[in-house]
């Protein structure tokens, strides 16, 4: 018993000496009277300017509190308030610290300066969890820093135990209730993420995209090819900094994909980088349109967009009005058929609270109309950042503080639906965590995102990094061995089934291909119209590189499209595509040859249907047959045969009698439209003419087709 | 191999089938002399004695040229000689004289054994117009309709068979095996227990219970079975990899360990228990020890489809993405239709 006693007593006092803050007295350190007194000037100094520091961080505080209606959510949300003097106060606080290391106070400031300032650091939490140990209550505070230095650094239960303390020992009011309720359901949330972890690679995409300097703000094109982000580097255009933290201007850099490897990345000419910021805001799929974000003087931060034109980009055009307002517009993402925009505003009016993501529709004068909120289903009381919309054409990327979140931004993934927004959903660690998770976009295959992160590892700050989706766990497959038939004593591998992929196949074609002029091959550009034939409607229209004459264009499944590729001066191409709903994701290399308009030249009208037997011509063949008015009326001195062919089914007497009819069916209707009767002729050719076998369903569909043929000029 | 294992089915049928012996007086006739050879004949071919038997039951039919029965057996005995020509053209002789069930059946296995499976189904056909309930024609009209995925009518032929024979195991055998391909598992496993009270020293059919307890997820239940399999023959070394299986699915990986391992004791250059320790290592994350062993397999066996498989996966793992897209592209060249799955999901 007496041992006890002794035992217990010996904790104690070990427990005390060990815990207890040991402040700057000269009675604490006997016999460096001297070195304390340096150490106690040098605190002082360091108190001096933590202090300054301190009461523009609570200004800010309270700023903020006061425009959002809540605390700041993510430790980035306090913009390194103070910071410059809290730099000056590190020095002399650490000669400080390294005198005493146990005082409680000199740790918490460090600590606190950690957070604000790098927070991700190690020794941030150390300083705040042995300030804690020294003295709880040495501020009122520290619970609460020391908390959500636990959750930055994803110690989600004592981040939970510190949040839950911090509202016993203070009172708090309703706003830091609702903040702390808020962070311990996001430690809640971080600690069931982590518990099930998404499968997936995380690579940096090497020192050709990424260098010391910080690389960020990721876009896309569909098919992997071409890259462009926004990096602070030290060839920025005009070679200054900015003096609010001292890091070269903003510029956009772009690197394409040769081989599977991403070549050195290069700096978009001064069409594009000024001397100021100048920043990814986003990328069209086929990456021929560019929207950059700039920040000039009082106009908040705007949004540009610019056009690739041959091997460069054109001089930014600021988006309408609809868009860019007062306020600060960032991320911008294009729908697949480029009729609508997605877009991030801090804007007042139909805020749903903080930045918010909006859509403007295209307009039938090709401007952009009014803004609309996507509403609470996406937008919360908290901020949304990063909007990207998948060019499947219904899956919307975005990043949200509300929501789920594990803390700061967390990036979010809904789908358009039966005309509404599905409930996002966190993609989960390790593609989120407790700090901003933001600027994610994800490839047309939908196997692939890339992102932006300061983690440790790579070529210092910001990196872009490529995230690969490995889905659930594969399982191993097992040999075994079965005698099922008696008689036949026969082995079969007993084989387990795996099962699908969570991350569903992106449901979406990616067309791409060079145009060409037929005679020469020297590469063209020419417009591309996407045409829904279910509709009859011309949904978009792109356009191929003036040089390189390439063209990218994204279908999503579940529709039958025909494309027409036009340019003055040739005949157009066009082509059918029937993508079923459950068409998985794939990419069609199309290239395309126009043929001049000189005499001889033919093409196939590949989006003219007829009813099964008949020569009645299907509504959804108006486009075709618009475009080849549209080019006769152009070009009113030629002469054009229409010929029709079918497959070898059917007698040849019977076949031959059907493209006849069919033929002249084409024709009546250009002459109802007003073309001359004199510039036509129709033929029907039956299957004397096929281009393809006839022995396949391939073969005989190639040849069941309409021509036209130009017979004088 | 499934060869080999037809030769033998078709000798067991054989002698079940074999013309039935003739009685002989002491004093020989011609006639007496040529059913006395007749009889030889039948020793012979008992005995697998093939060529004396054919000579046998030439002798025989050289006096007695209509009779069906030797002409039947020489077949036989031709069969086993490799001179199907032969055999042919004796059982259709055998069938102009007298068109009898077990005749016609020959013929099936005759056909069968020269795998003409539309021949086999003709003669199979026949034989149950003569006798609708004939055991034997019954089962391997039931096998033949198993082998082209027709479990429902495979499993009516097999019920035909045992209600002829209601002791006919493989019949029992092969109707679970049967109803399992429809994922009938308590069917199964009720019928693979049937075949076993009638014969419980037929170690195939323990192990097809205990596959059938696999698939049923009765891991337990499936460990033991394979367990009574290896009591019967310790080294049927299936069953030992089937019980390493079944402990890996119940997640008991020493166990399954062991019993790999046990494998490899006995048999060093078995390939299924290397890819089979592959799936462990897999399971336990350790990659690089998965991507040899997966290794070891494949070059044991190169059409080891699941070790290319998981050797991809492990691959995959490693960071060795080529590669594990070869692997897996090489599983789906073997038929693995599930690693399509990761070729279209993983590789460029």
């Amino acid at each position: 018993m007496k041992k006890n006693y002794i035992t217990l007593f010996i904790t104690l006092v070990c427990f005390y000496s060990k815990a207890q803050s040991i402040e700057f007295e000269k009675d604490n350190f006997p016999g460096k009277k001297e070195e304390m007194k340096a150490a106690r000037k040098q605190l002082d100094v360091g108190i001096e300017f933590y202090m300054q520091g301190r009461r523009e961080f609570d200004d800010f505080q309270k700023q903020f509190l006061s425009t959002n209606k809540h605390y700041p959510i993510s430790n980035h949300d306090y913009r390194l308030s103070g910071i410059a003097n809290f730099n000056d106060a590190i020095a002399p606080l650490n000669t400080a610290q390294a005198f005493n290391p146990k005082n409680a106070r000199v740790n918490y400031i460090l600590g606190f300066i950690g957070f604000v300032k790098d927070p991700n650091n190690p020794q941030t939490l150390t300083y705040m969890e042995t300030s804690y140990q020294l003295n709880a209550k040495v501020e009122e505070d520290i619970t609460y820093w020391l908390a959500w230095l636990y959750q930055l650094n994803s110690k989600w239960d004592q981040a939970i135990a510190k949040y839950n303390e911090f509202l016993t020992v203070k009172k708090c009011n309703a706003k830091e209730q609702e903040d702390i309720t808020k962070k311990i359901a996001e430690c809640t949330n971080g600690k069931n993420f982590s518990a099930n972890p998404v499968r997936v690679f995380v690579d940096n995409l090497g020192p050709n995209i990424n260098s010391y300097f910080p690389e960020y703000g990721p876009a896309i094109t569909a098919d992997e090819e071409t890259i462009t982000y926004t990096a602070r580097r030290d060839n920025t255009t005009g070679g200054k900094k900015d003096d609010g933290d001292n890091k070269f201007f903003e510029d956009v850099y772009v690197s394409n994909k040769q081989g599977g490897k991403w070549q050195p990345a290069k700096l978009l000419s001064k069409n594009v980088n000024t001397e100021s910021h100048d920043a990814v805001a986003g990328i069209s799929s086929d990456g021929s349109k560019l929207f950059i974000y700039r920040d000039m003087a009082k106009d908040g931060g705007d949004v540009y967009e610019t056009t690739l034109f041959g091997n460069d980009w054109e001089v930014p055009v600021k988006l309408n009005k609809n868009i860019n307002t007062k306020y600060h517009e960032n991320t911008v993402s294009l729908s697949f058929d480029g009729r609508q925009l997605y877009f991030i505003s801090n804007k007042e009016n139909g805020s749903l609270g903080g930045s918010d993501i909006y859509v403007c529709e295209l307009d039938v004068k090709g401007e952009w109309g009014p803004a609309k909120n996507l509403g609470p289903e996406i937008n919360t009381k908290y901020s949304e950042e990063g909007v990207f919309m998948h060019p499947d054409g219904k899956t919307m990327y975005f990043s949200s503080k509300g929501h789920n979140s594990m803390g700061g931004y967390d990036v979010y993934k809904s789908t358009f639906e039966n005309g509404k927004w599905s409930k996002p959903e966190n993609l989960g660690y390790p593609i989120n965590g407790p700090d901003d998770d933001v600027f994610f976009v994800i490839a047309g295959s939908g196997y692939r995102g890339y992102f932006a992160s300061a983690k440790q590892g790579g070529y210092g700050d910001q990196d872009i990094y490529k995230i690969t989706f490995l889905g659930p766990e594969k399982q191993p497959m097992l040999n075994g061995q079965d005698q099922l038939i008696a008689a036949i004593a026969s082995p079969v591998s007993n084989l387990k089934t795996e099962t699908a992929l969570e991350i569903k196949t992106a449901k979406l074609t990616i067309l791409k291909g060079v145009i060409t002029d037929a005679k020469n091959n020297q590469p063209l550009e020419a417009s591309i119209d996407l045409v829904d034939n279910d509709r009859n409607q011309v949904i978009a229209t792109f356009k191929s590189n003036s040089n390189s004459g390439k063209y990218l264009v994204t279908l999503p499944s579940g529709k039958n499209y025909g494309i027409a590729v036009k340019r003055d001066g040739y005949l157009f191409h066009s082509e059918n595509f029937n993508l079923p709903d459950n068409a998985d994701y794939q990419e069609f290399n199309k290239d395309v040859a126009l043929k001049k308009i000189e005499v001889g030249s033919v093409i196939v009208l590949k989006n003219i249907f007829f009813d099964f037997d008949k020569a009645t011509i299907r509504p959804e063949s108006a486009n075709e047959l618009e475009r080849l008015i549209k080019l006769l009326n152009d070009n009113p001195t030629i002469k054009i045969e229409l010929g029709s062919h079918t497959d070898s089914k059917g007698s040849d007497e019977y076949n031959l009698k059907l493209s006849d009819n069919r033929s002249k069916s084409v024709v009546d209707y250009l002459i109802g439209k007003g073309i001359s009767a004199a510039r036509l002729v129709a033929k029907g050719y039956g299957e004397t003419k096929p281009i393809d076998t006839n022995e396949t369903d391939s073969g005989r569909q190639n040849n069941r087709r309409t021509e036209f043929k130009i017979t004088e000029k | 191999m499934k060869n080999k294992l037809l030769l033998l089915a078709l000798i067991c049928c054989a002698y079940l089938n074999a013309q039935d012996t003739v009685k002989v007086a002491t004093n020989l006739s011609p006639d007496q002399q040529a059913e006395l050879d007749y009889n030889n004949g039948l020793a012979a071919l008992t005995k697998k004695e093939f060529l004396p038997a054919v000579d046998l039951f030439t002798k025989c039919l050289a006096v007695k040229p209509t009779f069906d029965k030797a002409l039947s057996n020489r077949a036989i005995a031709y069969v086993q000689l490799k001179n199907t020509d032969a055999a042919i053209a004796d059982i259709n002789a055998a069938l102009k004289i007298n068109a009898s069930a077990d005749t016609y059946f020959n013929k099936a296995l005759i056909f069968m054994n020269l795998n003409k499976k539309d021949s086999q189904n003709v003669a199979l056909d026949n034989c149950l117009k003569q006798n609708p309930n004939h055991a034997e024609a019954n089962y391997y009209k039931g096998l033949s309709n198993y082998e082209v995925g027709d479990y429902d009518k495979a499993i009516d032929c097999y019920s035909k068979s045992i209600s002829t024979n209601p002791n006919y195991v493989y019949a029992y055998n092969d109707r679970a095996s049967a109803k399992r391909a429809k994922k009938d598992y308590p069917g199964a496993i009720t019928d693979y227990e049937k075949a076993i009270i009638i014969d419980s020293k037929l170690t195939f059919v323990h192990n097809n219970l205990g596959s059938c307890y696999r698939l049923n997820k009765n891991y337990d239940k499936a460990v033991a079975a394979y367990t009574k399999a290896l009591e019967t023959d310790q080294n049927y070394l299936t069953a030992l990899i089937n019980r390493g299986a079944a402990n890996f699915d119940n997640g008991k990986l020493p166990a399954a360990q062991n019993d790999f391992e046990a494998v490899l004791k006995k048999d060093p250059q078995n390939s299924f228990a290397y890819n089979n320790l592959a799936s462990i290592a897999i399971k336990s994350k350790d990659y690089k020890k998965a991507k040899d062993l997966a290794g070891k397999a494949i070059d044991l066996d190169a059409k080891n489809g699941p070790a290319y498989y998981n050797r991809g996966i492990a691959r995959q793992m490693l960071r060795e993405e080529e590669a594990s897209c070869a692997d897996w592209k090489k599983a789906v060249e073997l038929g693995l239709e599930n690693a399509k799955l990761f070729v279209s999901t993983n590789c460029d």
